[in-house]
């Protein structure tokens, strides 16, 4: 890696993380700072930085294989073999770098101070055991409650993602579960022990509209109840609308535009931003009913160009473009494009909020 | 649409029922029975762009199956330009084997990962029995009308994005130059930007060869955008029909309301329309805040 994308910040310095460990109100609930991930000699996420507050809901958008889920695994410590993260991660009420830690305290945190609910529940949960069972036991591993007590809390949880009937959900196994309970029963895991942190990798893309409506509405009540700050994973544009206050758009490994949903998605400065916005925006097809698409495919992991990565497929790029660009603005509010996209562009930039619905 | 000498509907399904028989779990009671489609009654004319949505478990999938004559109706009948089709031996589908193709919603499983992508997209021309110079020279036409290279005929299909993939599954399906196309979800294995030019082709190409289009989707915003008719099932039954934007604006099914209250939407959600909102409008179909 060269330059670094997103050097720290002069008006926002590296957070001292984990000095709360007496749990504050208000506070960060994870500062994450230089974060990458390699395989070997290969970098697959370079140097993301950005902070997530208490009760505060961060989208993390971008297309597949630009380094979303590769970012998620890397804070929960559950990158595969072979890959290795670097970087700072301070978790709330943790001491230290959450990176350095050795495994066995990481597996303390997990399920406990941070959890994630994956996008395919079936995958996640054990289908030889009963559900309320497996809820029981993420209480039980961390001595939150014990026995007949985790049996109850633990009905009490799949009562609390409206769960229909939670005594008798929790004697069912997983596959006599449709895929919205199971997701819901995952809600019910990650919930279970208040983390400061829960992370949500696409979690409604395996369901149908009208259950993911209802699942989005709980994972917001379920962290808002918690005061837990929430790290939402999806392609889906206007989920993350739905959802979140703040989003970062990830290219190519690389975070390269970060600020509120609002100023994201109506003044993307970056051309990825702007592209990606333009080609979800499915209403505003031109006459001939065409959708604006960004040029070309993301490329494999390892074959993105120097300099800004995003260069091959942009129609600004040019020369300047060769080197890295620089990280303008905070950590939290900012982009990396030497030529943002102008305010007055006249088309295929940002959304105007119009007429409400 | 339909040219004026031919007011017959290029499809039409009169009252189609499909159950499937559980296995049996009792020796004293009949197995149990699934009814996935239940008096279906529509009609698709020539040129149309014929939208079907649902959630799972809707019978859209089986409708789609049993519209390519893959499955056949438990009652009812299904024809094809007033040739019923529905009940007939495969031997005597060749002809609407040539003339309706279907694009599937995963290319990774749709494609055989052993075949060349040349051969892939040359097959149902075998199976129609061309000889091997006029494949070849319809291959590069399709390659071409897809926007891939000439190149990607040698290629494997483990080779392409799964952008590239899903073209090659839509050049397959043009090979026998059909007159409908069905497409099962095609975009939903996709990302947004290249769902966009996935979406653009299928514009592109239904113009250029006058095709009609019969598109199964959960996403209402991608029928809508494609469609001009759309069909809503739920349960097996199709409980709304309708042009498109009369549907999308004024629907008169609750469950349609329902839907279209639950599709997350940018400039909604910009605008305030928050999750509980969106939970709220999928339970009763109201899409104010």
């Amino acid at each position: 890696m060269s330059a670094a994308a997103q050097p720290p910040d002069p008006s926002s310095p590296a957070q001292p993380s984990g000095s709360s460990s007496s749990a504050t109100a208000v506070g960060e609930a994870i500062v994450v700072r230089d974060l990458s991930v390699r395989a070997g000699s290969l970098g697959l996420v370079h140097d993301v930085s950005f902070t997530i507050d208490k009760g505060e809901r961060v989208g993390l958008i971008g297309e597949s294989g630009s380094g979303k889920s590769l970012t998620a695994l890397a804070l929960m410590g559950l990158l595969p073999d072979g890959l290795a993260a670097a970087g700072h991660v301070g978790l709330h009420g943790v001491e230290g770098n959450l990176l350095d830690l050795r495994e066995r305290r990481r597996s303390v945190l997990r399920g406990n101070a941070m959890s994630m609910v994956f996008q395919e529940p079936m995958t996640a949960l054990n289908p030889l055991m009963k559900v309320g069972r497996q809820v029981a036991e993420v209480l039980e591993v961390h001595d939150t409650a014990t026995g007949r007590g985790a049996r109850d809390r633990a009905v009490d949880l799949l009562g609390q993602v409206h769960l229909r009937e939670p005594e008798q959900v929790a004697d069912r196994y997983p596959h006599q579960l449709s895929g919205g309970q199971r997701q819901r029963v995952m809600l019910a895991i990650a919930l279970a022990n208040g983390p400061a942190l829960l992370i949500c990798d696409e979690p409604t893309t395996a369901l149908d509209v009208t259950v993911q409506a209802q699942m989005l509405d709980l994972i917001v009540s379920g962290v808002e109840a918690r005061d837990a700050g929430l790290l939402f994973i999806t392609h889906d544009l206007a989920v993350v609308a739905t959802v979140c206050e703040r989003v970062l758009v990830m290219y190519g490994g690389h975070i390269v535009e970060a600020g509120t949903v609002g100023d994201v998605f109506t003044a993307p400065r970056h051309h990825y931003t702007a592209g990606l916005l333009a080609a979800s925006d499915i209403d505003r097809a031109g006459p001939d009913g065409m959708l604006p698409t960004i040029a070309g495919t993301v490329p494999p992991a390892g074959r993105f160009p120097a300099g800004c990565v995003f260069r091959t497929r942009c129609g600004a790029a040019d020369e300047a473009c060769h080197v890295p660009p620089p990280w303008v603005g905070t950590v939290d509010d900012g982009m990396a494009c030497v030529h943002p996209v102008d305010d007055r562009a006249p088309a295929g930039t940002g959304l105007e909020v119009a007429d409400g619905a | 649409m339909a040219p004026d000498a031919r007011p017959e509907p290029l499809l039409r399904v009169t009252d189609v029922s499909r159950s499937f028989r559980h296995r049996r779990t009792s020796l004293l009671r009949p197995p149990a029975r699934t009814h996935a489609v239940r008096g279906v009654t529509m009609e698709v004319a020539e040129g149309q762009r014929f939208g079907l949505v649902g959630e799972s478990g809707s019978g859209k999938s089986t409708m789609l199956r049993l519209l390519a004559a893959l499955d056949h109706p438990t009652s009812g009948t299904i024809e094809f330009e007033g040739q019923v089709v529905s009940g007939r031996p495969e031997r005597e589908l060749g002809f609407l084997r040539r003339d309706l193709q279907i694009v599937f919603q995963d290319p990774m499983a749709s494609l055989d990962p052993r075949m060349r992508v040349g051969d892939i997209i040359c097959e149902p021309l075998i199976a129609q029995g061309h000889d091997e110079a006029s494949r070849r020279a319809r291959l590069d036409e399709l390659l071409d009308a897809v926007g891939l290279p000439g190149a990607a005929a040698r290629r494997w299909p483990h080779q392409f994005s799964g952008g590239q993939r899903q073209r090659i599954a839509i050049a397959r399906a043009l090979s026998t130059h059909p007159r409908v196309l069905l497409a099962d979800e095609p975009v939903s294995a996709l990302d947004v930007s290249v769902r966009a030019q996935v979406l653009n082709l299928l514009t592109t190409l239904v113009d250029q060869f006058t095709l009609t289009l019969v598109f199964v989707s959960h996403d209402l915003s991608v029928v809508q955008h494609v469609c001009d008719t759309i069909a809503v099932m739920r349960r097996g039954e199709l409980v709304e029909q309708g042009p498109t934007r009369r549907v999308a604006t004024a629907p008169t099914h609750p469950y349609t309301r329902q839907l279209l209250g639950a599709v997350p939407h940018l400039r909604a959600a910009l605008a305030g329309r928050d999750a509980a909102a969106l939970a709220a409008g999928a339970t009763t179909g109201d899409r104010s805040q």
